[in-house]
């Protein structure tokens, strides 16, 4: 099921929600436009994201998440998004006295109130949407444009993009956490060797808090990571068969950093500024066995060479698709084109141009990558 | 003169795409509105209206962000 699917699914009215929707006050927002950044917080590269909240703005939870471009199914379902409604209207009947509970949900202080206000978007667009025909797309801000204004802001000074600005919304598998979307916070799977199994999480525990926070959905658990340190600690409370418990994760140093980021809609912009708009995919096995390329060596194939504007800067630069990078800023060791982005975008600043090594064909070339 | 009308006639293809594109894009939003509107179950694009008929009701809020297009 497609992220239009169900949302589709919503707006009509699923039988099935009927009851537990009735029992919410419903607003459906379209548009970027004079949204309320210092209430609605939510991983932008999203297309669907609901928030659970107070009449008094205290937010309950949130809910939608994505950790891949085509299969929304993988991480939202239906079934997922009832025990969220359910746990919302729970948290709303024991609210205020649950009120210190959901402190650490709330939304943090921002630089911008609304989209409009970020320098990149500012004077481009207005509060409100043009309705008129062939106009309303255009004067939409979508909410990825708000992700890509914010990192931009780090590429105009001059400066490196840190960890949770690149990595945003981390998923729970980053820490090792596969999480059923059928469910609020129940483990699918726990991934070996990973923070979350050393922690001793086990298939089946229902993650009921995280840090203190009520959890209704990925989501939540989400924005737990989100704003977490690095390195970190984080308490979990758990269910096991009935019985609570409490686990604690440790997160190594750069643990953001196993996130894979290739799938957002933002990475396009990184790719403009970090690769001059190729877009890299790694070497299969048989492809490197065939080139004679070891297992520790840096093999990524040029997917896509950006052909307007920005994106062309590679292109001008004299890459070609099919090229295979094998060496880029005196890089050699195998990485994913998400770890590149990540050196690029914090060791090399706009102005600067790094050597980049590719095989075409028979041929090796050095070729020199503009970065912006 | 073929190889002249060629990049003409590729751009008007190109031009007439991108424009078909857009249609469709807004085509999706104002039919979005028009359904959402007709069901009469959501308040749309108007969060202040729902943070007050929250307020009144003493319901919870369920706000819905969509990025339709």
């Amino acid at each position: 099921m497609a992220c239009s699917a169900f949302d589709g699914q919503l707006v009509r009215y699923d039988f099935e929600l009927q009851k537990l929707m009735e029992q919410f006050v419903r607003v459906r927002v379209v548009q970027g436009n004079a949204l309320d950044l210092s209430l609605f917080q939510f991983d932008t590269d999203l297309t669907f994201a609901a928030f659970f909240l107070n009449a008094d703005r205290t937010v309950y939870g949130r809910f939608g998440t994505r950790s891949e471009q085509k299969r929304a199914d993988k991480d939202i379902t239906l079934e997922g998004f009832r025990e969220a409604l359910a746990g919302a209207l729970e948290l709303h009947r024991n609210y205020p006295a649950n009120k210190s509970a959901l402190l650490g949900k709330q939304p943090l202080p921002v630089k911008f109130k609304t989209p409009e206000q970020y320098p990149g978007l500012a004077g481009k667009f207005t509060a409100t949407l043009d309705f008129s025909t062939n106009k309303v797309a255009r004067s939409c801000i979508h909410c990825h444009q708000v992700g890509e204004a914010q990192r931009r802001l780090f590429r105009a000074d001059s400066q490196s993009i840190p960890d949770d600005v690149l990595y945003p919304w981390p998923v729970p598998d980053v820490i090792g956490l596969s999480l059923d979307p059928k469910a609020k916070a129940k483990v699918a799977s726990v991934a070996a060797g990973s923070a979350a199994l050393n922690a001793g999480f086990k298939t089946g525990d229902e993650l009921v808090s995280l840090e203190g926070q009520p959890l209704l959905s990925i989501a939540d658990v989400q924005w737990v990571l989100h704003h977490a340190k690095d390195p970190a600690t984080l308490k979990a409370a758990v269910r096991r068969d009935g019985r609570p418990l409490e686990l604690t994760l440790q997160l190594g140093k750069s643990w953001r950093q196993k996130s894979d980021i290739s799938w957002r809609s933002t990475t396009w912009d990184l790719r403009r500024m970090a690769l001059g708009g190729l877009v890299l995919k790694e070497l299969d096995e048989a492809a490197r066995s065939q080139l004679a390329l070891p297992d520790t060596a840096l093999a990524l194939r040029v997917y896509h060479v950006g052909e307007y504007g920005d994106h062309a800067v590679a292109k001008k630069a004299g890459f070609k698709k099919q090229d295979i990078v094998v060496s880029c800023d005196d890089l050699t060791q195998r990485m994913s084109e998400s770890d590149l982005l990540h050196h690029l975008l914090q060791k090399r600043m706009p102005g600067s141009r790094v050597p980049v090594t590719v095989l075409r064909g028979n041929e090796k070339l050095t070729l020199e990558l503009p970065l912006q | 003169m073929f190889r002249r009308l060629l990049p003409l006639a590729v751009g008007l293809f190109l031009a007439a795409n991108n424009l078909l594109a857009a249609q469709t894009r807004d085509q999706m939003v104002l039919t979005d509105r028009d359904n959402v509107l007709g069901g009469g179950k959501w308040i749309y694009n108007d969060f202040t209206k729902g943070l007050d008929e929250a307020a009144r009701t003493g319901k919870p809020l369920l706000v819905v962000l969509r990025c339709v297009p």
